[in-house]
């Protein structure tokens, strides 16, 4: 039986306006075990990024009581909440969001500086062996600006996977990426997945969607549905024809 | 091609923020106004050309002692050898400033006159309104007096009247026929409203019976001045050999006349260029700085309207246009401020001098402040363009339309800001302590203790004429007769008749005391020598250290009495008492070997400029019935009002001699404050240059720093999204400010204390000094970094992480 990573029960989010207040997200509850591949998917605006946000302790409910790891994270202070981030969660953005003034393996390291009682060398194995992980580490001292779109963001999913984290969160990983590049870091979260990491994926497309094990639809702040989601079409074969497709097309770009 | 419509959208987009418009177009007239102003008012004192046909090759010849520039006369004879021998010179005159007394039906005034020869005129290229100058043949001793007068002159004393020439007027009692009225504003070679010939040949009289006067000459073509100084050298080096008792360490130099006011203090106008220009340079920086950041704010619509078909070259030029409207409105407010402070600077001037100022000194926006305010805009266009341009080239506009991806960009803006930070910091911290150093020595002269009692004090100034006055018996009496009247005057309680009062310029003399000895002429001191009547300690409150003051005792001719001051006695008598010895002058016009005897000591009092050389040498005071003089002043303290002092000294001297003219009535404090003004005021321009600079190099700093700081929420964002607590990134963004502040900090530091030490070659300011307030202000300027680091780092910890990723 999977231990529960996060729990979450009756979570809600007000955003306060000068003159509107909106409801974003109401009676949130459910729970997401560990090694599980969660989609969250749903219209614009229907609140799926700010569920991500709160599940990832980049913002505070309004209300609810949420667990992750574990941990009570309802009411903790900032450097609480900062210590549980750098531990248990991996961050992918839809724009990669790499620190343009830092190299590849130094973008990758950055959680790893933040966290206490690792040594440099350590640091540096992970390093390389996230960028391993996602065939990056033939760029390591190269600067996010000399890299292509796919490969900005498997620098980005290095550096999400590079602290070990319990639960990876990617908000519209592929968002910003052409279909190659997209069907080359799905797969790569798919592999992810198969090694055991927790996923969950905010996307409003559904063959993404299709990837996870699960699906959580919410509409109008609410969850709508949650339940298995359609099995993915890739293999692992596909996976590999994948990668191979988006190294080719970044080498003629 | 900049359109209608380009010009309609810059004028929107200016109205829209017109809070930044406004506060850009505010920075630039602050920079465009305060340096041109600051060059201008240079110009005008110091490094103009006198305006005259040939003015740039037109110098004057002064004295030098010991290698300082003393901008003294030099004996007639020394200047004869100049004018027979250095042949980068031409047209050779002599002259001295003096002053004459002209009696009229309303009685005797004193007038700034020359004793020139005839050809001072035509070195000027000046030729007479009306009448002639006067000619070789009037230069010789026996012939007619005649006079050239000014046109002030001949407006108020003559009404305008062109039959003024030939009428006879008395000048120190003797009749001088009136040749020639010169043009108006005339007043060569500084402030002159009358001339009359100097009737002094070095081949007709001794060298041990001249005088000395000032040398004037043109610069023959092909030479500089540095070519001619070299021939002064030799010259004056054959003449200390020739004639070592009175030329040791005497030399001479010409320089450009504006320009010799400044003497060895020129290097304090260069740094002060040097400061004028850093600030025009901060405030472009800052100008750009902020255009920069409309440019950056701009982006995405920037972004979108190049996605609907604008090119890049159109909006490039809309953002020129901008720049250029705001630096052109920024200009015309500069030369407006620029104009009232001129106007203001010329009022205060006007104020602080007594006589009329230097007669090329004029604060009207001229052609060299416009020609200089028109480059100034051009350069600061060119500064402040190239930060939103460069932007705007190096902008992926594609990149920029898709969301949050800045980061594609950001190493160069973060290379862009961090040049900025260091620029601004290493340009604040080298004004800062320049100008603060300029201000603290100012501030320090003002406060100078000048150690006498000025309260209730009125003074003024009596000229003896040579005719009436010409022997030592004759101004004894006249001091003697003179100082009774005024003290039994009801009204008057005290009354001191000097050659020098305490705050004024006195006589420097060589000393020689009894039993010390000197291996040559030049070992022997310099004091600061004043003749007095005997009550002056007393009735100026000059307190009494050793010995006693003066007193009836010590008067007459044959009396050989001083009183030294305590900073004399702690020179010379540093073990011991000076009361009892002895010392003697040994000048060379009072080389008589006579002995006198210090009978007391008391405080030192201030002789000239604290600032100056003068102020610090030690004092040595005689009764003026000892050593009576013709140039007089007078002290007098008393409850009356200044007109009813003043009605009553010039009774009492017009009842002694009708011809004497009262001049300079003013009270102590305007005398003393006479010194203190001129740097009063440069205290209170360096005070606003401080201030101005402090201002923008503060606000230029927190808003280049603070707004590089903006641009990295997102990041800061990113980075508590990986576990970065608020700590970990005041400790990042406080350890860039710190390198950023180290890397501009200390070249900054190190030019500004240079330009420190710079004036301590000048001015005494002592190198505690410098340290002291360089630490200051290097603490004052790493508190705005800090602050500038932490203002905008806790505003953007305050937001969530989420809100700081999807910061824009």
């Amino acid at each position: 039986m999977s231990k529960v990573l996060i729990g979450l029960k009756n979570l809600s989010k007000v955003f306060q306006g000068d003159e509107v207040e909106t409801h974003a997200l109401s009676d949130i509850s459910f729970t997401i075990n560990e090694n599980e591949y969660v989609s969250i998917s749903g219209p614009s605006g229907c609140g799926k990024s700010t569920l991500l946000s709160l599940i990832g302790l980049l913002d505070t409910p309004s209300g609810g009581e949420y667990k992750l790891a574990g941990y009570d994270v309802s009411d903790i202070d900032k450097a609480e909440r900062a210590r549980i981030r750098n531990k248990e969660v991996g961050f992918i953005f839809q724009s990669f969001n790499l620190i343009s003034d830092l190299s590849v393996e130094d973008n990758v390291e950055l959680p790893l500086t933040y966290r206490d009682g690792i040594s440099k060398e350590e640091a540096r194995k992970l390093v390389d062996e996230a960028l391993k992980k996602v065939n990056m580490d033939h760029r390591k001292k190269y600067f996010p600006s000399q890299l292509s779109g796919g490969q900005q963001q498997r620098v980005a999913i290095a550096r999400a996977i590079a602290g070990k984290p319990s639960l990876l969160l990617a908000d519209e990983p592929t968002g910003n990426l052409d279909s190659t590049n997209a069907e080359a870091v799905m797969a790569l979260l798919d592999e992810l997945h198969a090694d055991g990491s927790t996923i969950c994926i905010v996307t409003h497309d559904p063959r993404s969607a299709s990837r996870a094990q699960r699906s959580i639809e919410i509409s109008d702040g609410k969850v709508l549905s949650d339940g298995r989601a359609k099995k993915p079409t890739s293999s692992r074969e596909e996976t590999q024809h994948a990668h191979g497709q988006a190294e080719k097309s970044e080498a003629y770009s | 091609m900049i359109r209608a419509n380009d010009i309609r959208y810059t004028y929107r987009s200016m109205v829209k923020r017109y809070r930044l418009t406004l506060l850009t177009i505010l920075v630039m007239a602050t920079g465009l106004g305060l340096s041109v102003y600051l060059f201008a008012m240079l110009h005008i004192q110091v490094f103009k050309d006198l305006p005259f046909k040939d003015g740039d090759s037109l110098v004057q010849v002064y004295a030098l002692k010991d290698g300082a520039r003393n901008s003294g006369t030099s004996l007639l004879h020394d200047i004869d050898e100049i004018k027979k021998n250095v042949k980068s010179l031409q047209e050779f005159s002599i002259f001295r400033n003096v002053n004459l007394n002209v009696t009229g039906a309303d009685g005797a005034r004193r007038f700034n006159a020359v004793k020139s020869e005839p050809n001072i005129f035509q070195l000027t290229r000046t030729e007479p309104l009306h009448g002639r100058t006067f000619s070789a043949a009037e230069n010789q001793v026996g012939s007619e007096n005649v006079v050239v007068i000014g046109h002030s002159f001949w407006k108020n004393y003559y009404s305008g009247d062109v039959n003024a020439i030939g009428q006879l007027l008395r000048i120190n009692g003797e009749q001088h026929k009136v040749i020639g009225i010169m043009p108006e504003n005339y007043y060569f070679p500084v402030n002159a409203e009358l001339w009359v010939p100097i009737r002094e040949n070095a081949e007709k009289i001794l060298r041990a019976d001249a005088q000395n006067v000032f040398g004037l000459a043109h610069i023959k073509a092909g030479f500089n001045i540095d070519d001619v100084n070299k021939e002064i050298g030799l010259v004056m080096k054959r003449l200390e050999d020739r004639y070592p008792k009175t030329n040791s360490g005497v030399g001479a130099y010409v320089e450009f006349i504006p320009r010799s006011a400044a003497g060895d203090g020129i290097a304090i106008g260069y740094s002060l260029q040097v400061i004028a220009f850093l600030i025009l340079i901060l405030a472009a920086v800052n100008v750009g700085n902020l255009l920069l950041a409309r440019t950056i704010e701009r982006g995405k619509e920037t972004a979108i309207r190049i996605a609907l078909g604008a090119p890049r070259s159109r909006l490039i030029s809309q953002i020129l246009l901008e720049t250029i409207i705001i630096c052109v409105l920024g200009a015309i407010l500069g030369v407006i401020a620029l104009k009232f402070g001129l106007d203001l600077t010329e009022k205060i001037t006007y104020s602080y001098s007594i006589d009329r100022p230097p007669f090329w000194w004029d604060f009207r926006l001229d052609q060299y402040a416009l020609t200089l305010a028109a480059a100034f805009f051009f350069l600061t266009v060119v500064v402040v363009s190239i930060f939103p341009v460069w932007k705007s080239f190096k902008m992926d506009f594609n990149a920029a339309l898709r969301d949050g991806t800045r980061g594609a960009q950001g190493r160069n803006d973060g290379r862009l800001n961090r040049i900025l930070v260091m620029s601004e910091i290493f340009v604040t911290l080298t004004v800062l302590i320049a100008a603060s150093v300029m201000a603290f020595v100012n501030q320090r002269a003002l406060d100078a203790d000048y150690g006498v009692d000025t309260s209730n004090a009125i003074t003024a100034e009596i000229l003896l004429s040579e005719a009436s006055y010409q022997d030592a018996p004759r101004q004894a009496e006249f001091v003697e007769t003179l100082h009774s009247r005024l003290t039994h005057h009801n009204g008057i309680h005290s009354a001191v008749i000097a050659s020098a009062l305490p705050g004024q310029y006195a006589q420097r003399l060589d000393i020689a005391i009894d039993g010390f000895e000197y291996s040559s002429e030049d070992s022997y001191a310099e004091v600061n020598y004043i003749a007095t009547t005997v009550d002056t300690f007393q009735d100026l409150g000059v307190a009494l250290v050793a010995g006693r003051y003066f007193n009836h005792s010590d008067k007459g001719l044959s009396k050989a009495t001083v009183v030294v001051s305590a900073s004399f006695a702690e020179r010379f008598f540093s073990e011991g008492s000076a009361v009892g010895k002895r010392l003697r002058f040994v000048s060379e016009n009072n080389n008589d070997f006579q002995w006198l005897t210090i009978v007391g000591v008391v405080g030192h009092t201030i002789q000239g400029s604290s600032l100056s050389a003068h102020g610090k040498l030690p004092n040595v005071f005689r009764p003026i019935s000892q050593a009576p003089q013709s140039s007089l002043v007078v002290a007098l303290k008393t409850s009356l009002s200044i007109e009813d002092s003043t009605k009553a000294l010039r009774e009492a001297v017009s009842s002694i001699s009708p011809d004497l003219p009262v001049f300079k009535v003013e009270t102590y404090d305007e005398k003393i404050e006479r010194h203190t003004r001129p740097l009063e005021f440069i205290t209170n321009v360096f005070l606003v240059f401080g201030l101005a600079a402090a201002v923008l190099a503060g606000s230029g700093i927190y808003g280049v720093l603070s707004n590089a700081i903006l641009q990295k929420t997102q990041e800061v964002g990113v980075k508590r999204a990986f576990g970065a607590t608020d700590k970990d990134i005041y400790i990042e963004f406080f350890k860039h400010g710190l390198k950023q502040f180290l890397i501009g900090g200390i070249p900054g530091a190190i030019v500004g204390s240079l330009m420190a030490f710079g004036m301590m070659q000048v001015f005494p300011v002592y190198l505690i000094d410098v340290i002291v307030i360089a630490f200051i202000v290097i603490a004052l300027v790493l508190g705005v970094v800090l602050c500038a680091t932490y203002i905008p780092t806790k505003r953007a910890l305050s937001m969530e992480p989420v809100d700081a990723i999807r910061y824009e």
